[in-house]
This record gives C-alpha cells, structure tokens and sequence, in this order.
C-alpha cells in the first residue's frame, strides 16, 4: 500500500427480506450507521463510491452514484462500480487508489443491493449477468446451474460426498447464531442441508446462498487513523464463462489476487487469524480455502471436518448472513474488522469474488490495538 | 432489462451455431430445477461439453440416456425457447448416448498450425503468400495445390498437375487432406492437397502455407480441426459489394488468364465469396483488405512471426 | 447439364424416440384397446417432444440425407419442404433449413404444402430441376409433427417424422435410384382440412375412404403402371401412403400385390402416420434394402385431394444407413399431450 488507510467507520443493514424499504433507504440507513461510528462528521468525506451490480435490471435505477451523493449535505463527488459479485470489495480496492494518489483523503464507502421486488425467475435471470451472455445464458443455466456444473465435476475429481458436502452450511449456520445483522440465526443440521430442495444437481437449496435485500458501508481515511488499517487491496480476473477454462474446480483469479495480496501486506497463510471467504454456494468454500492455499486440492473439506485455528467465515458467511450481492464484499471486511478487535489478533482476510471467480478481489487488514488517531 | 430474444440477436446466434453442430464429450452435468425468466419452467439438463475440435461449450442435454462424465454426446437441432412475439429460436442440443469417449481423445493430439489464404478470384492470394514464403522462407513454405486442370498461360508454380484419373485416385486413397470439385461450363476442375507435402513441411520445422477457397478451407478445418488453421480472408478494396467487384473484374482482367466466359463465371463466384466471409465468419481469424501490398504483408508477418515464437 | 433422368443420390430420415401405445391412448379414453388396434391395425406411434417441431426433425434427416449422399453441402442449391405443420405461417422452413444445412447460398427455396403429399410433390420438383440442368443437386423433404384432436379418431395415427431426399443427375458417381417417372392425379375433394387459426384438423369421417384415400390412390397407381406400360408383377418394392394399416392393405388386396412387395416399406404399425413424411419415409426404409435393378413403385396421397406417383429403378444396392442406437421410451397421455399441443407451453 503506498498510504496509510485506516479504516475509520463501519455500518451497516440486518440483511433480509426488506418489503417496506426501497433501496434508497437502505443506502441511507448503512451509511448513517457508518458516519455515526465514525470519528469524522459527514463533512469530512471527499468522495462516494457505491457498488452496485443489478440496480439498472432489477429497479430501474442506474447513476446510483449521484444518488447516494445527495444523503450528504454538500454532495460530494461519486461514482458507481460494478463486478458482479465482488462489486463490495472493487469499491474499496477503487477507494484505496483515490486516497493513494491523494485525490481524496477520506472516502466513503457503499454497497447496496435491493433483490426482492423482482420475482425469482427475474433475478434469476438478472443474475446471469454475471456470467457469459453468448456462452452461458443461452442454454438456460442460472448461477446455481454453472455452480452445480462446478460441483459435479469437483465431486467426480476427488471423490467428494453428499455427506461431506452437508457440513459446510451446517457450519456457516452455526457461526450466525451470535450475529445479530445475519439473515438467518437458527442452527441448522447436515441433515437437514442434505435434505433440502434440489436447486442444480448436486446442489441443494441449503448450499446456495440467499436472495436478499441489504446494504453496507465503511468509511477510508489517510486523513484520519484507527487501529485497523489496510494491509493489501489486490485484485485478478479470469475468463468469464467456464467454458473457455482449463479446469472448473480450481479459480486463477483467487490464486493470483491471494499471492500478490499476501506478497502486498508481507505475510503468510499462517498469519491469518481470521478469514472470511466468499461462499456464494457451499462448493466454492472448498475451492476457495484450496485456491488460497489453505488446504490441497481436494482436501478444503478437513476445514469443516476437523478445528482449526484460523476461524473461517465466523460471522456465518454469505450462506447465513444473506448474500445482497454488492453489499457483500463490504460487509466481510467490516466482519473482519470486528472480529481482529474482538479477539486481539493481528491479520484477517477477506476472500470476495465476482461470477465464477471472474474477478477476486482481497483484502487483508491489520489491527495494531494500541494504535492512536 | 435487455432483449435476449430480440431478431437480431437470434442472426447472430445462428452463425455460432453452425460451428456447434459437432459431437463432443460431456465434462460435466446439471438438472436446472428452475430455468431462468423466458425459459420453460421444467427441470432443464445442460452440460459442459468438449467438442471433437477442442472448443468447449455449455449446451443442453437430451436423450434418454443418464447422464456420465465422459459420455460421448451427439448434437442435435431443438426449439430452445420462443419469444413474446412468437419468433422461434432454435440451438443446439447435445444427445447422450450409451458410448463412453476413449480416453486417448482427451489428450487429442495438435498437429500444427497451417496458413490459409482465402478470398474471391483476383484478390491476389496467390501473389501475396508468394511474397511472403520469399520473406520468411525460414519459418513458411507454400503448400502446392494438386489440381485436375490443365496448365494455363499465367500459372505461376503453384500448381502440381496430375490427370483427372489420378486426382480421383488420390481422393479415394486418402491421400488428400481436402478436396474441390468445381464444375463449371467451360470445364471441369478439381483441387486438392496432399497430406504428405504438409506433414513435410511441418517436418521441416515450418509453417505450411495454403491459397484455397471456401470449400477448401472447409475440408483442412474438419480434417486438421479449426484451431489449428491461422485462416486469413482477403477481400478487395471497396465499400460496397459493386466497387469490390468491379476491382476484382479489373485485375481478373489484367491478369490475361482467362477468356471473357471464364472471367464472367469467376465473377459470380466471387460473389458467393463475398457472402461467404459474412456467413462463415467463424473460419477466418483476421480479414484483411488488399489494398497496399506492403501494408498486408506487414500485418501478415506480424502475425507468422508471433506463431513462430508460441 | 439437362438429363433425361434424375437419380436419388442420398436419403435420411429421423423418427423421434418416444412412443406412445394405442393402448394408453384407448385407455385415457375408456375405449377397448383392442377394438382400436384391429380397427387400425397400428400398434404405437413416434412422438415428438416439445422441442421438437417440423423444422429440427427436417434438419436431422436432411444432414443425414447429405452425409448418405457423400456430396459437400453447398453442392446443393435447391430444397423445397413439405409440412402440415410448418412453425410458421410465414417464414418459410425451406429457409431455415438451407441456412442451417450450409447450402449454396444460391438456392431455390420455398415451403410446399398438399396435406400428406406435400413431400412427394417436393420430389416431383427437385426432378424437374435435375432434369433441365437448372441445377446439378437438391433436396426435397417431407416432414410433420401432425396434431390431432383430443379424443378423435386421428389420435391414434397422428405421428412425427420426416425423410429428406438428395437427387441429382443420373450420370452422377453417387446416383442410388433413378426416377424412371412420376405423374400426379388431383381433384377438389373435402375429405380432410384445417385453417390457419385452427390448432387441429376436420376430417370426414367415412367420406376419407372411397371418395378421397381409394379414389386417388387407384388413379395414380392404375396411370403410372399405364404410362410406363409396367405390369406390378414386376415391381420389387410398392410403397403407398399410410394414414392407418387398414387403407393401403386394401389397395394391396384389389391390385394383387403380394405381402413381400409390401413388406420393406410399410411402417406403420410402430410409427403411425407421419403425414408428409409419411411415404417417403416407407421409401427410405426401403431403399435401405433394395438391391441394384430392383423396381419400386410409389404412390402418396394427400387430402384436399390428390396422388403422386412415381416409378424407380435401383442403378446399386442401397447403402446401409447408420443404426438408430437411442433407447425407445413410452410415455403416458399427459405427457404425450403437453409435448404435442401447439397451444401449450413448451
């Protein structure tokens, strides 16, 4: 990192099924939860980045960026990005390079997504804009399909079972219950994962993650300091649709963002205290704790199997906590942040993707207790 | 929200398609319970597939048969879907079938590349690949074209003649790689290459180089597979097809090959030509127009090169 | 080049693999099964599923048909399709199918329909073609996904199939059978019809017989045996138009023509009547056997009315066709109806 970027103010929604809020008071709630935590006023912040990935085919609302600039009495300069499901994690990644080049001292962060006015088929179909147009949609896949495609072929080159399967969501449930801001609190057995609705063979209802409404914001400052700060802001892409892959059961795009993210904030896998990893469904945990080099190929399942000491998607993940998809990559690094100063430890990762690890984007913050403003 | 049925983007999906119609082996499966919006709402099967010349794509399953990792599939014409306005589009399905794929073509061979030229009659393949395997005659050689005909005032080496009897012989013996035969009224012309003169080539460490035409090109893309052909479609200079014509006329013309007759038919062939970059656009890699010789020829060997150094 | 004959040079064809059981269609109905199939004398019939229609099922037999005929695609520039139910009113399948085969995209085209002989009528203008040397190959094809009424009568045969033919110059090295003749007997008769807006066909009941079917098929067959001063005793294979088992076995009876005669192209009672596909397909089936200088005799019906009939002489045995390997499946009325409806969803 060329600046020093603490993280100063974090905020936001309880993810859900919100019927009585449109996304514009999501936008707002998240944000006046993150000036509010803040040591800085609203004044203070000199750029807005929101991220966003499906408001134009879902609420037909795009310039989402002038929108959010308006919650602030001088309106300050904003824009809008998008990367599909790592939309959160580009808009920090886009808010460190403004406060590195110094065009900004202190940005806000926002990401937001409002799902549930369409209906399912509809966001079905609007998530597949995160895939391939030409390659992918026309033969009618959703994203749960090319998972299901992702998990077949990973099931058949290791060998891994139902059963085994189960215990990921299992976990990912058991973490939420502490989480008040989790969409989903209540236990859940491998049982009863392995025995939920069938979505896209082998996948089950219980292993994708939800449809949900919710926003998060967090607030970056060279200006202002906190004992969090960014270690490393790294970012890779990869083909689009996993037709033009050399393998399906392994993401380049994590490898390369993780080496370069670990490279950035000089450490090492064993470092890691807490990581928070993108489990948009059940199969790409496995493939994410592998590709980051937390297990072998094939062995990603001993994580949900055995204790370790490195917590994994404590906050319940994008399974529990619900998945409002550009909100996401936002709410991991304010989970981490909570959990570095929950427990004292130094290092926490977050592992956020976009499509079929199209894009990855990483982040790792590094808490210093005594660290003063 | 978008259009994903709108009339032209049903056109350009049928020039995709085309290059789909191949038998493959499956990767993997699904059963999507819930298709997405303008799909049926039934349970839908779709596969990731490796075709027999290396693409691989996402396409749906068929058949009665369970679906296998590494199952042989067979492709098949199917009403995908129909839009609110009633237009009707149809893609390729792929059919499960009881045979398994032979390990071996997993790990199908690549044979090596091979430069085609292609383009109407007049455009000046034959001098611009003469001219370029002088310039790089260390990395390209030209590939002779066995033809049927007899040898015309004009002709400059690029020709092997052998008589109409051993032309056919050679296409039943599987001596040829691709073959044409162009009937016309003035008289009848077979074309073809020999497998040896390539594989000689590529013994030597070089870079076969083939002037052809559609039908040619059509028979080295099945044989070699389409990837390993680096196909170049040269068009004459002109916006309209008119101009394009009327330059090709004039240096038919100059040329002093031909009879008037001759010419008259090379022209109507060269329409079908024309058609042809736009319909098969999948064959051709790059287009380029033949307008300043040195500047194609640069951009050519830009491109031999980088292959040279892969 | 004009010839005075054309040949077939290549032949395919495509039968869905569903079946359905005139049994479970009685069944449905509360009708006794047996009563059905002895009236009919057709067992089962081929269906087609959803996303199949007239043009997907001619697709398949025409690539077949290409790959028979061991021609390059773009060799042909002429296909002309018959249906009864082509996929569009307007826009013809003819198109679809010269862009999807990769003919020459200088073809002749265009969509025929004559109710269960606009296949053969297809044949009849491909030979013309050949024959003046306006072009060397092209492509005539039958094809149908027949609808029929819940509960009528025409559910029991109404089939899915098409045959697609490749003819060309009977000097051509690929020729299989020539067209020694073919001439077309027509009337106005109103035995069977449909409109536009009409999602299934009207028939008249007993009136199909003698009056449309018997009428026609006697006065064609009775002209070409004339013309061609040919006597059926020596004719190797006689294919006729099947809408059931019953009506051709009748002319078979009345003309004297032997069950070994018939016997190579009478499918029928396992695929049902596949409308405009449906004697074409009885002439794949036969070609598939037939040896050199062996006479086939043809003679299609469609309502409305008319009959084509043709005479064909085999200049080499036929080739074999690559086997069919897919597993048949039977399925249940429900299914039957919601993959044949043209009002459902697909």
């Amino acid at each position: 990192m060329q600046k020093d970027i603490s993280l100063i103010g974090i905020g936001q929604t309880k993810f859900g099924e919100w019927w009585g809020k449109s996304l514009f008071t999501l936008i707002e709630e998240a944000v006046d939860s993150a000036i509010q935590s803040a040591p800085c006023s609203a004044l203070d912040i000199d750029f807005i980045i929101v991220a966003n990935m499906l408001a134009e085919s879902v609420n037909g609302q795009a310039h989402l960026g002038a929108i959010a600039s308006a919650l602030l009495p001088h309106h300050p300069p904003a824009l809008r990005v998008e990367a599909a499901c790592a939309s959160g994690s580009i808009a920090v990644h886009t808010a460190c390079a403004l406060l590195e080049s110094g065009r900004a001292e202190t940005v806000l962060v926002v990401g937001a997504e409002k799902m549930t006015d369409a209906t399912s088929d509809e966001i079905q179909t609007a998530l597949m804009g995160a895939a391939d147009s030409e390659k992918d949609a026309p033969s009618g896949l959703t994203f749960p399909g090319i998972f299901g495609l992702v998990a077949c072929r990973y099931m058949h080159e290791f060998g891994l079972t139902r059963e085994q399967l189960n215990l990921v969501s299992a976990r990912h449930h058991l973490n939420a219950v502490k989480n008040p801001f989790a969409q989903f609190r209540q236990e859940m057995t491998p049982e009863q994962i392995g025995a939920s609705a069938l979505v896209a063979d082998p996948l089950r209802l219980l292993d994708c993650s939800p449809v949900s409404d919710g926003a998060a914001a967090c607030i970056l400052s060279t200006k202002h300091r906190s004992p969090i700060r960014i270690a490393a802001s790294q970012t890779s892409t990869d083909s689009v649709s996993i037709a033009d892959r050399p393998t399906i059961t392994s993401f380049a795009a994590t490898k390369d963002a993780m080496e370069r993210a670990l490279d950035e904030a000089n450490v090492s896998t064993s470092d890691i205290a807490h990581l928070e990893l993108h489990d948009c469904f059940s199969i790409a945990s496995l493939i994410a704790l592998e590709d980051m080099g937390f297990a072998e190929p094939g062995e990603g399942i001993r994580w949900y199997e055995e204790g370790k000491p490195m917590t994994v998607n404590a906050s319940g993940g994008l399974k529990a906590c619900g998945h409002p998809v550009a909100a996401t990559g936002i709410k991991q690094i304010i989970d981490i942040s909570k959990q570095l100063q929950a427990s004292g430890k130094t290092i926490g990762l977050a592992h956020n993707f976009g499509g079929v690890g199209a894009t990855c984007c990483i982040h790792i913050l590094q808490h210093s207790p005594h660290a003063h403003t | 929200m978008r259009t994903p049925d709108s009339p032209a983007l049903a056109a350009r999906a049928l020039v995709r398609r085309r290059s789909r119609l191949l038998p493959g082996t499956l990767l993997s499966f699904t059963t999507v319970t819930h298709p997405p919006k303008g799909f049926p709402d039934r349970p839908r099967r779709i596969g990731l597939i490796e075709l027999t010349d290396g693409q691989r794509i996402l396409g749906m399953l068929a058949g009665n048969s369970a679906p296998k990792i590494g199952q042989v599939v067979i492709p098949r014409m199917h009403l995908s879907r129909v839009n609110p306005d009633g237009l009707r589009l149809y893609e390729v399905t792929y059919e499960l079938t009881d045979r398994m794929a032979e390990t071996a073509t997993e790990t199908k061979e690549f044979p090596g590349y091979i430069l085609a030229f292609t383009g109407p009659s007049g455009v000046g393949k034959t001098t611009i690949s003469l001219l370029l395997t002088k310039m790089l005659s260390d990395f390209t050689s030209n590939v002779p074209i066995v033809t049927s005909r007899a040898p015309k005032k004009g002709d400059d080496q690029e020709y092997d003649y052998v008589t109409p009897k051993e032309f056919e012989r050679m296409e039943k013996s599987g001596a040829l790689v691709a073959w044409a035969h162009l009937p016309s009224d003035s008289e009848e012309r077979s074309y073809g290459y020999r497998k040896a003169d390539i594989l000689a080539i590529w013994e030597q460490g070089k870079l076969p180089v083939v002037v052809t035409e559609m039908q040619l090109l059509q028979g080295l893309a099945g044989y070699f597979g389409r990837r390993s052909i680096l196909s170049f479609g040269l068009l004459p200079p002109g916006n309209s097809k008119r101009t394009m014509l009327s330059h090709l006329l004039h240096r038919l013309r100059s040329r002093g090959r031909e009879t008037d007759a001759q010419i008259e038919e090379r022209l109507l062939n060269a329409q079908a030509d024309l058609d042809y970059f736009t319909r098969a656009a999948d064959l051709f890699d790059h287009i380029i127009v033949n307008e300043d010789l040195d500047a194609v020829l640069h951009v050519i060997k830009g491109h031999v090169l980088e292959l040279a150094k892969a | 080049m004009p010839s005075t004959h054309s040949a077939i040079v290549g032949f395919g064809m495509y039968i869905p693999q569903n079946r359905i059981t005139v049994e479970e269609i009685a069944k449905h109905w509360g009708r006794d099964p047996k009563e059905i199939i002895g009236g009919l004398g057709v067992k089962e019939k081929a269906v087609a599923g959803a996303d199949e229609d007239s043009f997907t099922l001619a697709f398949e037999a025409g690539r077949q048909a290409i790959e028979t005929a061991g021609i390059r695609s773009s060799e042909i520039s002429a296909i002309f399709a018959g249906s009864e139910s082509h996929p569009y009113a307007v826009k013809p399948t003819s198109g679809m199918l010269a862009a999807a085969l990769d003919l020459h995209p200088f073809s002749y085209c265009a969509d025929l329909e004559f109710a269960c002989k606009a296949g053969t009528a297809g044949l009849q203008i491909v030979d013309a073609f050949v024959k003046s040397g306006q072009i060397t190959y092209g492509m005539a094809i039958g094809t149908d996904k027949a609808q029929s009424k819940p509960g009528d009568a025409l559910e029991y045969t109404a089939a899915a199939g098409a045959a697609a033919l490749v003819v060309g110059p009977e000097s051509s090295e690929h020729a299989i059978c020539r067209i020694e003749s073919t001439l077309s007997f027509t009337t106005d008769t109103p035995d069977f019809w449909r409109t536009t807006d009409a999602p299934y066909p009207a028939h008249a009941g007993r009136f199909t017989g003698e009056p449309g079917y018997f009428l026609h098929v006697r006065q064609a067959l009775t002209g070409i045996l004339d013309v061609t001063k040919t006597k059926l005793s020596a004719i190797d294979h006689v294919v006729l138009h099947m809408p059931n088992a019953k009506f051709p076995s009748k002319i078979a009876k009345e003309f004297k023509i032997s069950k070994e005669q018939m016997q190579a192209g009478f499918i029928v009672p396992q695929i049902g009547n596949t409308y405009s596909a449906c004697s074409l397909l009885g002439l794949v089936h036969v070609l598939t056997e037939a040896k050199k200088g062996q006479k086939i005799l043809l003679v299609s019906y469609g309502s409305g009315a008319g009959a084509d009939a043709f005479l064909f002489e085999m200049l080499r045995d036929a080739p074999a066709l690559p086997p069919d390997e897919r597993p048949l499946r039977y399925i249940s009325y429900g299914e039957y109806r919601r993959n044949t409806d043209k009002t459902a969803v697909l």
